[in-house]
C-alpha cells in the first residue's frame, strides 16, 4: 500500500491511557490465520446426522407430485420431509412492515409451488454428506413450469402474479419527501438533468458458505444451534416462532462465522429445517450450503430500476430532485427486505447537499430471484448512486467543474445538525473539508491538465468523485418502529470483572471478521483504565449475553460500542462506591484515572479498580446496601443514526479500442468521527472499495428469460481478485458524533457506499468526448467499447 | 439457447439422407449415449423404466443392410411421439435425460420436432429444425435448434453447453455419414435412391 498506510502497532507497545485509538493488531487473527477458529462446519458431534435439500431447478412452477420413495429406500438415509410433514407454522416473517405491505406466505418446505431457482422442496437426512446429496437427487417432483420474471419493472407491467395477495406483483409503493414542492421546485427551475439507471443484483458471496448444526435433547427439550449468523439473538426469536419452540429452550450460537456482508442477517429456510429435523430425529443435524446454494438461496443485494431527475437555478444551486424506482425484492419478503429500498434508500437521498425540495417513490416488486435484501450498504448505496449519477451529470449540463458543483452545494458547516427533506437529521460534518484533501492528494488541477493534454494524443482519462454520505446505527428503537421495524434496534452489554481483576465483556452483537474482540477490548480497557490483555470479549452466544441485535448497518461501533461505555461507566459507578467505602471518604471526593480511585487532594489514599473488584467479590468490607461483585448490565438506545461521509475519487484511462478500463489512482478521503483503532478503519474501507470496485466493474447476478441464474459460480460470476483492485490511497479527517460516548460514526460499509458512482463518473468522464453520458454497471469492456463505438467512435 | 449448423455429407442423395434421418433404429445407434428411442401413444405418461426393460436384445438390421421398404414403415410420422433415454456428460456432471419428442411437422426434405428431457437436477425444452439441401457434392444438413435448460446444467452456461451440444450433434452426423458411406460402397446407390424416390 502507499505510504499514507496506517502501521499496525503491538499492544505491548501501546500505554494503557492511549489503547483507544491505536491502530493495534487484531486479536483474532492468529486464531483464524492458524486453522484454530472453529467455524460451523468443523463442529462434529457424536451420533451427527447431515441434512440436504431438494431444491426448485425451474424459476417458477407448480408442484403436481413429490416422490421420495427411491430416496427413503437407500442405504444411510434417516428421514426424507416435504411440506406436508411441516407441523409447525413454518412461515418465514418479514421483521419490517410498511402501511402498504403485501405480506406473502414463505413457507420453509414449498407446498404446491415454487416461485425461484433453488426453493427448497424437501430436505434429506442421512448418515452422512454424500449419503444426504444422493438421496436428494433420488427425490422425484413434478412440476409444471410456468412464466418466470426477474425485472421489476416487467414484473409489475406485464408478468403473472406470483402470489395471490400481492395483486399486479406489487410488495409495496412507497413514498418520501414533498411530491408538490419538488414539482414546483421543477417548473421554476432554469436546468434539468436526468438519468434512467440500473443497480444491477449482486450476489453476496461470503467466503463461508451459510451453515448449521442443530442438538436437541429432548429431555430438557434444549435446542442448541449453531449457525452462520450475524445476529443471534434475532434468530433466536425468529426461529423459535418458525419451529415453534420456546424462546428460553432455544440457544443460537455464532462461531467464527466467515463474512456475510449482510446475507447472514436474515433468517432463511435451510437453518430452521436444521432445527426442526433434529428434534424429528432426535439426532444432531448439521447442514452446510454447497458453493452453488450459496449462489442460489443467499439474499441478494441492490436490484433497482431508477429514474432520477435533478434541478437547478441559474447559478448551479440545486433546488430540487425527484426519483422513482422499481425494486426487485426477489420471491419472497426477506428478513429486512421492505427497509432496504425505502427507509435506508429514500432517506439519504439529500447526500452532502442543501437540496431544498425531494420526492421519492418507490414500488417494491415480486421478481423469480432469491429474496432480496440487506447486502453490505443496504440501500445506502444505490441512494448515494443515483444522487452522484445527478450531480455529475448536472454539473456538466451547468458547464461547471464537478468538484466547485458539489462545493457550491455542500450542507455547510455551521448548518449541522441539518434536518433534510427526506425525514432525518444530520449529526455532523464537515464536507468541504474531505472534498479539499481528496483534490490535494489528487493535485486535481495538474490532472485537468494532462487530461487535456492527453486527450490532444488520442488517450482517454477521467476523473470521478463520490461525496458520499451513510446513516448508520439505525435508531432510536422509537423511531424505528414508528417507521415499521418488528424489533428494537438498542444493544446490550454486560462487563463483568472477575476477583482477580480481569474483565470479561460481552456484548449482544456478532462479529464476523469485524474485529470486535479487539476494538471492544480497547474501549473497554480504556474506560475501565486496565490492561488490554486483561479484556477478553464474548459476543455471538444467546445462553451468554443478556440480549442483543446482532451487526450490521455499521452499528457495532456506534451502537454496541456505546453499551459496552454505558456498562463501563456503571461499574465504574459501584467500584466508586466501594473504594469510596474502604477509603473511608464520601463518593464525591474520590477521583477516577486510569484505573485509579484516589481521594481527591490525597493521592497516596488510593485504590486501583482491580482491587476494587477483588474485595467486591470478598465482600468482607461493603458499603451498607452494596451487593457483592462487580458487574453491570446495560441497554444503550441511541438518540438518532450518526452519518459518517467523505469523498472517493477515482482516475482512470480507457483504451477506446478494447473498451479496457484502467485505473490511475483510487483516492479515499473518509470521515468516519473517531476512530477506536485506525488499522481496523482503513481494512474496512479497503475491503468496501473493493466490493464497491467489484460491483462497478464485474459483478452481477444474470438470469436468462427463464430466471434461470447465469452466474451461478466464481468461473461465471466474477469476485474481484487482487489485481482487479487498484493501489487505494486512504485518508481520513474526524468529525465525532455528538451524540454517542465514543463519537464515533460508523465505517463497515462507507467503501462498498462510496466506490461504485466514483468509477462510474471516472469513465463516463473519460469518455465525454464521445457524448457518453451514463452506463450501467457493471462496466465490462465490451459495454464501454459499445457505447464509445455506438456514438461514433470518434470524438 | 440457440445453436445452429449446417454438416455436409459428401456423394450421397437427399433421398438417401431423408432415408436415413427417417429410421428411429439408425438415429438411436448414432446419437452418442441414446439407450434407447421408441415410440409412445401418451407423451405425458411415459414409464421410462417398463419401456427400458422391454428393449428387444438385438436392433433389426438398419442401413447399409436394412430395406428401404422396411425403414419406411417404420419412419418416424409427423405428429408421432417418441420417448428416449439420452446420458450426457456436460462438464463434471453425466446425467440421464428422460426425453419425450415429437415431430410436429415432417415432409420431405424438411422435419421439425419439439421436446423436452429431464435428469436429476437439470431439465431442458426445446425445438428443432433440419432441412436437406442438395448440392454439388452431396448434401447439406442445415439444422437449428432453440433449447431452454433448466437446474445444475443451465448453471453451467452457454460456456460449457455449447460445445457440448456441437459435440453431439457432430458424432451424430459423423455416424450417419458413415453410414451413407456404406451404402454408397455396398450398393448402386442410383437403385436405392430410386427406390426411396419412390417410397416418397
Amino acid at each position: 500500500m502507499t505510504e499514507m498506510s496506517v502501521e499496525s502497532v503491538d499492544p505491548d507497545d501501546v500505554d494503557a491511557a492511549d489503547i483507544l485509538g491505536s491502530a493495534i493488531e487484531r486479536r483474532e487473527d492468529p486464531a483464524l490465520l492458524t486453522g484454530d477458529a472453529e467455524y460451523t462446519d468443523d463442529i462434529q458431534l457424536p451420533q451427527m446426522t447431515h441434512m440436504a435439500v431438494k431444491r426448485s431447478q425451474h424459476a417458477h412452477a407448480t408442484i403436481e407430485g413429490i416422490d421420495t420413495s427411491a430416496a427413503e429406500a437407500m442405504d444411510d438415509v434417516v428421514a426424507v420431509y416435504t411440506a406436508e410433514d411441516i407441523d409447525v407454522p413454518g412461515n418465514l416473517p418479514t421483521g419490517w412492515l410498511l402501511d402498504t405491505l403485501n405480506q406473502v406466505d414463505h413457507p420453509i418446505l414449498a407446498d404446491d409451488r415454487v416461485r425461484y431457482q433453488g426453493d427448497a422442496i424437501a430436505v434429506v437426512i442421512a448418515e452422512e454428506r454424500y449419503a444426504a446429496h444422493d438421496a436428494v437427487d433420488a427425490i422425484d417432483v413434478d412440476c409444471e413450469r410456468l412464466e418466470a420474471v426477474t425485472s421489476p419493472r416487467e414484473a409489475l407491467d406485464t408478468a403473472p402474479d406470483l402470489h395471490d395477495d400481492a395483486p399486479g406483483n406489487t410488495a409495496f409503493e412507497w413514498e418520501i419527501g414533498d411530491a408538490e414542492k419538488t414539482s414546483a421546485a421543477f417548473e421554476s427551475a432554469s436546468h434539468t438533468a436526468s438519468i434512467d439507471l440500473e443497480n444491477q443484483l449482486i450476489i453476496p458471496n461470503a467466503m463461508e458458505p451459510r451453515a448449521a448444526v442443530a442438538d436437541y435433547n429432548p429431555s430438557t427439550e434444549e435446542l442448541e444451534v449453531a449457525m452462520t449468523t450475524q445476529n443471534p439473538h434475532l434468530h433466536r426469536l425468529l426461529m423459535s416462532g418458525v419451529i415453534d419452540h420456546p424462546e428460553h429452550k432455544l440457544q443460537i450460537r455464532a462461531p467464527d462465522v466467515g463474512g456475510g456482508f449482510g446475507s447472514k442477517i436474515h433468517h432463511y429456510a435451510d437453518e430452521a429445517l436444521a432445527a426442526w429435523t433434529a428434534k424429528q430425529v432426535e439426532r444432531p443435524v448439521k447442514w452446510v450450503a454447497t458453493r452453488t446454494e450459496t449462489y442460489l438461496t443467499d439474499a441478494q443485494g441492490r436490484g433497482h430500476e431508477t429514474h432520477g431527475e435533478i434541478a437547478m437555478d441559474d447559478d448551479g444551486t440545486i433546488v430540487g430532485l425527484k426519483v422513482e424506482t422499481e425494486a426487485n425484492l426477489g420471491a419472497y419478503l426477506s428478513t429486512f427486505a421492505p427497509a432496504v429500498p425505502t427507509y435506508l434508500y429514500g432517506t439519504l437521498l439529500s447526500g452532502q447537499y442543501d437540496i431544498p425540495a425531494i420526492h421519492c417513490e418507490v414500488t417494491g416488486a415480486f421478481t423469480n430471484v432469491p429474496p432480496v435484501d440487506a447486502y453490505r450498504g443496504a440501500g445506502r448505496p444505490e441512494a448515494s448512486y443515483v444522487v452522484e449519477r445527478l450531480i455529475h451529470l448536472a454539473a456538466k449540463k451547468m458547464e461547471m467543474d464537478p468538484a466547485e458543483f458539489r462545493r457550491q452545494n455542500f450542507v455547510p458547516d455551521d448548518a449541522f445538525p441539518y434536518e433534510t427533506q427526506v425525514a432525518v437529521a444530520y449529526d455532523s460534518g464537515e464536507y468541504e473539508k474531505t472534498l479539499d484533501r481528496a483534490l490535494e492528494m489528487l493535485d486535481y488541477e495538474d490532472f485537468r491538465e494532462r487530461q487535456r493534454e492527453a486527450r490532444e494524443e488520442g488517450r482517454y482519462l477521467g476523473v470521478g468523485f463520490s461525496a458520499y454520505i451513510e446513516a448508520c446505527g439505525l435508531a432510536p428503537s422509537e423511531l424505528a418502529g414508528q417507521l415499521g421495524a418488528q424489533a428494537g434496534l438498542w444493544e446490550s452489554s454486560l462487563v463483568r470483572f472477575q476477583p482477580s481483576g480481569t474483565v470479561t465483556a460481552y456484548c449482544g452483537t456478532s462479529g464476523h471478521g469485524q474485529g470486535h474482540d479487539t476494538t471492544y477490548a480497547q474501549i473497554v480497557a480504556n474506560e475501565l483504565g486496565i490492561d488490554y490483555e486483561d479484556v477478553d470479549v464474548v459476543e455471538g452466544d444467546t445462553d451468554e449475553i443478556p440480549q442483543g441485535m446482532g451487526t450490521y448497518g455499521s452499528r457495532s461501533a456506534a451502537v454496541g460500542g456505546s453499551a459496552l461505555v454505558k456498562s463501563s461507566q456503571k461499574v465504574v459507578e459501584k467500584a466508586r462506591s466501594i473504594a469510596a467505602h474502604q477509603l473511608e471518604a464520601s463518593e464525591a471526593d474520590i477521583d477516577f484515572e486510569n484505573g485509579e480511585f484516589h481521594v481527591t487532594g490525597a493521592p497516596d489514599r488510593s485504590m486501583h479498580i482491580t482491587e476494587v473488584a477483588e474485595q467486591a467479590y470478598l465482600a468482607h468490607n461493603m458499603p451498607d446496601e452494596t451487593e457483592p461483585g462487580l458487574e453491570a448490565t446495560s441497554f444503550y438506545d441511541p438518540d438518532n443514526f450518526v452519518f459518517p461521509f467523505g469523498m472517493h475519487a477515482a482516475i482512470v484511462e480507457i483504451d477506446p479500442d478494447t473498451g479496457e478500463i484502467e485505473f490511475e489512482r483510487y483516492v479515499a478521503v473518509d470521515d468516519v468521527g473517531n476512530q477506536i483503532n485506525p488499522k481496523i478503519v482503513e481494512g474496512q474501507i479497503h475491503g468496501g472499495v473493493a466490493q464497491g470496485i467489484g460491483q462497478a466493474l464485474y459483478e452481477a447476478a444474470e438470469y436468462d428469460e427463464n430466471g434461470q441464474l447465469l452466474t451461478g459460480s466464481m468461473q461465471d460470476y466474477a469476485v474481484p481478485k487482487a489485481e482487479h483492485i487498484p493501489e487505494m490511497e486512504t485518508d481520513s479527517t474526524v468529525t465525532p458524533s455528538p451524540h454517542n460516548p465514543l463519537g464515533v460514526k460508523g465505517v463497515g460499509e462507507a467503501g462498498t457506499i462510496a466506490a461504485p458512482q466514483a468509477v462510474v463518473n471516472a469513465v463516463v468522464d473519460a469518455l465525454e468526448p464521445f457524448g457518453v453520458d451514463h452506463i450501467d454497471m457493471p462496466l465490462k469492456d465490451e459495454k464501454v467499447w459499445r457505447a464509445i463505438h455506438e456514438n461514433g467512435g470518434e470524438n | 439457447m440457440e445453436f445452429e449448423g449446417t454438416f455436409t455429407i459428401e456423394e450421397v442423395s437427399t433421398e438417401e439422407v431423408w432415408l436415413a434421418l427417417s429410421d428411429p433404429f439408425l438415429i438411436k445407434q448414432c446419437l452418442p449415449g441414446c439407450q434407447f428411442l421408441t415410440r409412445v401413444e401418451d407423451p405425458d405418461d411415459v414409464d421410462f423404466e417398463a419401456l427400458g426393460e422391454q428393449e428387444p436384445d438385438e436392433d433389426p438390421p438398419t442401413l447399409p443392410e436394412a430395406a428401404p421398404e422396411d425403414i419406411s414403415d417404420r419412419a418416424f410420422e409427423e405428429g408421432g411421439h417418441y420417448a428416449a433415454l439420452m446420458q450426457i456428460g456436460v462438464g463434471s456432471v453425466k446425467p440421464t435425460f428422460r426425453t419425450v419428442v415429437t415431430i410436429d411437422e415432417r415432409e420431405f426434405p424438411a422435419m421439425n420436432a419439439s421436446g423436452e428431457g429431464s435428469a436429476t437436477d437439470s431439465s431442458f425444452e426445446m425445438s428443432s429444425g433440419m432441412t436437406l439441401v442438395e448440392t454439388d457434392g452431396g448434401v447439406d444438413i442445415e439444422w437449428e435448434a432453440e433449447a431452454d435448460v433448466f437446474g445444475k446444467i443451465a448453471q453451467m452456461g452457454q460456456r460449457v453447453i455449447s460445445p457440448v451440444a456441437n459435440r453431439v450433434v457432430s458424432r451424430f452426423f459423423g455416424s450417419v455419414e458413415d453410414r451413407l458411406t456404406e451404402v454408397a460402397k455396398e450398393d448402386d446407390s442410383e437403385g436405392l435412391r430410386d427406390r426411396v424416390r419412390n417410397l416418397l
